[in-house]
């Protein structure tokens, strides 16, 4: 069992990462509008 | 002009005249294009799918256009310091709010601007909000530049002038971050704790098991410190000011337990309940996240009403009568101001000279025009669609109508703090019976086994941690509420639900609500044809009443057209009295019946019979003899008298109390069946206040409810138990208001009735299943039968029965989920 002692750690820095880049995503203000980007698929970026 | 409806968006707008039939038509340019590049892509069937988002009421939209003084303020280095930001590379990046956005194709077709105007970086478009973000290259290209380029296309940026919003955005942010830190610590902390439900103890591997239980610990102290401050913050609030709110309860179970805890595991003697902490401190933030959410939304909807105001006036100066422009912020009451056809009002104000026509989409959702001329009253925020007048200046700023809306809203979030009476009365009981239970507890346990008497105590304050009481009551009626205002209809105070379930009483103001609150024509008598004609002529009047034959004419397809008003002439208005003219050759006169020498006797007693319904008769007489009568009147709503059935159903009491003539209330009342002892004619304001503080009296038990529009209304708002304004309904009304409705008529008067039942059906479902969940824990938990395996199963389950129960619920029934609220459809077009 003492493999743990190893993934406990790297498991708790993986979350670490996802909250990271969770409070970076709602700093860019991604969850501020939920509604458009539901629209904004349906336009083809092509050129 | 005639309304057609935009093949791409479906809104209704004035276009060309007689399209074919089979060729689509748009509203805009975006739509077209949209509309093509979905059809030459053989993607039609979008149209058929796209309901889900498409406005529910659409209007017509006059074509705003940008302005040349407007537009000149976005370059300037005051807007440009307070409103945008330069960013390291030399760009900058502004928010607007954007009018006239309403469809996919509008972020279609703003959003690709980088692409067609150089030095802009990027454009993104919310829709709900209606606000754009631009970024771009100060060197290449100047921001009105911008805006000229967004204003060929019908929309028309204007600054964002509440500041309220960064900051609630803002705080929502943050909130936002507390509840995704502590769902992250949350579950890894469950992650771990399985170790010690599956059997690790310190016997069988000891190094493992304290690894497990500190790392627990130190993350129950971030889920402590980011989360649970939250609510340990307002409950020392709520002491503070003497009161039980349930943040006390739930702030002592978390200190309680996480307390206990904390001994325990540097003790080593005795339970860890990490996990129920952490999990209950997540799920009772994410409630509160929901509800900041919801307030926010309402706040939005009426700072885009500010937004809408322009920045510029032109004030005529005192002395020379030369025409200034200044910024709108500068106009002092008193000054004149000079308003050309298309402009919007930059402030409330009296009608000094000229004549026009107004229309106040903006402040009442109606979209046809009203006439104004000397001495009318126009409001801020309202266009003027043709003729130029002079206006002197009455309120500026916040005390503009729009001013004061904003306040109302503003005073709605304010007014948030001590809501939810039922949790709140609930949570004193509560709290009490936990204490007592838990000495009772403690003393037993003392007889019995004083070694487990701390345990069996903690463990009781732990389970009955009110996690599901806590949220049962506001997260209900958030999401109901949250409902309501997707619909248009704004509640002010989350307790309003509550009463407005219990309502007895519902006390109508006729005008406005029950009927369609303009004239219209109700019925021909005579020659039909002799009344067309009459119609035409009235295209040359500014009578109230002129509207309402135009609009019968039209609806019957004899709408005038340009080759008819060539044979009009010798048109002469007689105040008081009628019009006349001559049409197609022949001498027409419309006007009242005793204006007219040689009527029919079967005329004159239809006449007669017409005002005895409370309606108008108009004369039209040929070559000097009367040949029809019609019979022009607000004319009841086709929905009121089944809503009304409906309300009776119910055991509500419908009361009719107007300031209309008696006559007039009386016959609405006898076709609606209303009891004639709760039908008051010829109110004044005070005899309103007077009806409904007696009814109020009356019996003890009864809950009046009172809708209306007026500003003679505002009091008897105020007394009753709930204030409903509708829309359209004045400042003072909407002050004294619970209730804001975006919509008017009495549908939406009903669906809040049916909508609050429905929402306090949750939650009492909510408060029954949470009570239950408690009432068991306690009494497990006291007879020391509780285990942290199963305190840590019940917490969560029991909370996400309470959060699952509040989300599925459908209080307001809407066929367009996603669609922006009406609210915002009305401002945006208008």
């Amino acid at each position: 069992m003492s493999v743990l002692y190893l993934l406990v750690p790297l498991a708790l820095l993986l979350a670490a990462c996802a909250v990271a880049t969770f409070l970076w995503a709602v700093r860019d203000g991604q969850f501020d509008d939920l509604d458009t980007p539901a629209v904004r698929v349906l336009f083809d970026d092509e050129e | 002009m005639s309304l057609q409806t935009c093949s791409h968006c479906g809104l209704r707008f004035r276009g060309r005249d007689n399209p074919p039939e089979t060729e689509p038509v748009f509203c805009c340019a975006g739509c077209e294009a949209v509309y093509y590049a979905l059809h030459d892509s053989g993607l039609d069937e979008f149209y058929d799918r796209r309901e889900s988002w498409s406005v529910d009421e659409p209007r017509p939209v006059e074509q705003p256009g940008v302005n040349d003084d407007e537009v000149s303020l976005f370059d300037s280095p005051a807007f440009l310091n307070e409103q945008a930001t330069r960013l390291d590379d030399g760009t900058m990046k502004v928010q607007l709010h954007l009018e006239g956005v309403h469809c996919a194709g509008c972020i279609w077709l703003v959003e690709r601007m980088p692409r067609l105007v150089d030095g802009v970086i990027e454009a993104r478009l919310e829709l709900t909000r209606a606000r754009i973000t631009i970024r771009w290259n100060p060197q290449r290209i100047l921001l009105s530049e911008i805006a000229t380029w967004l204003g060929q296309f019908g929309f028309t940026p204007h600054p964002i002038r509440s500041h309220s919003v960064k900051s609630r955005s803002k705080a929502g942010r943050r909130m936002l971050m507390r509840v995704g830190i502590c769902w992250a610590v949350a579950v890894n902390v469950m992650l771990l704790t399985i170790a010690h439900y599956a059997g690790l103890d310190a016997a069988a591997d000891s190094g493992l098991y304290y690894t497990v239980l500190y790392t627990t610990f130190a993350l129950s102290v971030v889920s402590l410190v980011v989360g649970a401050t939250v609510f340990f913050r307002r409950a020392i609030a709520n002491l503070k000011m003497g009161k039980l709110s349930m943040d006390v309860p739930i702030s002592l179970g978390i200190a309680v337990g996480w307390g206990h805890s904390t001994w325990a595991t540097f003790t080593g003697s005795g339970e860890v309940w990490f996990d129920s902490i952490v999990i209950l401190t997540a799920a009772l933030l994410t409630a509160r996240y929901l509800q900041i959410r919801g307030n926010s939304m309402a706040a939005d909807a009426a700072d885009r009403l500010v937004s809408l105001l322009p920045q510029t006036a032109r004030r005529i100066v005192e002395d020379t009568g030369e025409i200034q422009t200044v910024p709108a912020d500068t106009l002092e009451v008193g000054d004149r101001i000079r308003v050309l056809a298309g402009d919007v009002l930059p402030a409330d104000g009296r009608v000094i000279d000229g004549s026009g026509q107004v229309s106040r989409a903006v402040l009442t959702g109606e979209s046809d025009t009203t006439p104004v001329g000397v001495d009318d009253v126009v409001e801020a925020g309202t266009r003027n669609v043709a003729g130029p007048l002079v206006v002197q200046v009455t309120a500026t700023g916040d005390a503009t109508r729009v001013g004061r809306l904003m306040e109302w809203v503003d005073s709605e979030i304010a007014d948030r703090a001590p809501v939810v009476q039922l949790a709140d009365r609930l949570s004193g009981v509560f709290v009490a019976v936990v204490l007592a239970a838990a000495v009772a507890t403690a003393v037993a346990w003392g007889f019995i086994d004083s070694s487990r008497a701390v345990a069996n105590v903690v463990a009781l304050l732990v389970i009955a941690c009110p996690c599901a009481l806590g949220m049962a009551t506001p997260l209900a009626l958030t999401v109901g509420a949250g409902q309501a205002a997707s619909r248009g209809i704004h509640v002010k105070r989350d307790d309003v639900m509550e009463s407005l379930n219990g309502v007895t009483d519902v006390i109508f103001d006729k005008t406005g609500t029950l009927t369609y609150g303009r004239p219209d024509v109700v019925e021909v008598f005579g020659n039909t044809e002799a009344a067309t004609l009459g119609c035409q002529l009235e295209r040359h009047s500014n009578h109230p009443l002129a509207s309402a034959l135009l609009r019968w004419s039209r609806d019957h397809g004899v709408a005038p057209t340009p080759q008819h008003s060539s044979a009009i002439d010798d048109v002469e208005e007689v105040a008081g009295a009628g019009i006349r003219g001559i049409v197609d050759g022949r001498e027409i006169a419309v006007g009242r019946l005793s204006w007219f020498c040689d009527v029919p006797d079967s005329l004159r007693q239809d006449a007669r019979r017409t005002t005895a319904r409370g309606f108008t008769p108009v004369g039209v007489a040929v070559d000097g003899t009367v040949q029809a009568v019609i019979a022009v009147g607000d004319e009841l709503r086709e929905e009121t008298p089944r809503i009304l059935n409906e309300l009776r159903s119910r055991g509500v009491r419908i009361h009719l109390v107007s300031g209309d003539h008696p006559q007039v209330v009386a016959t609405v009342a006898e076709q609606l069946h209303i009891d004639p002892e709760y039908v008051f004619g010829g109110a004044t304001p005070e005899q309103k206040l007077e009806y409904v503080e007696q009814l109020r009296n009356d019996t003890d038990a009864k809950t009046v409810a009172m809708v209306g529009d007026g500003v003679n209304d505002a009091a008897a708002l105020q007394a009753a138990d709930i204030g409903i304004a509708v829309h359209g309904g004045t400042e003072a009304s909407l002050a004294s208001a619970d209730v804001f409705m975006g919509k008017q008529g009495v549908e939406p008067v009903a669906e809040l009735l049916a909508g609050c039942r429905r929402t306090m059906h949750v939650v009492r479902r909510n408060l029954a299943g949470s009570g239950l969940y408690n009432l068991f824990g306690i009494s497990l938990a006291a007879m020391g039968y509780i285990t942290p395996l199963l305190a840590a199963i019940l917490m969560p389950v029991s909370s996400l029965a309470v959060v699952g129960s509040s989300l599925i619920q459908n209080s307001f029934r809407s066929e367009a989920p996603a669609a922006t609220d009406s609210i915002s459809t009305t401002e945006v077009t208008a």
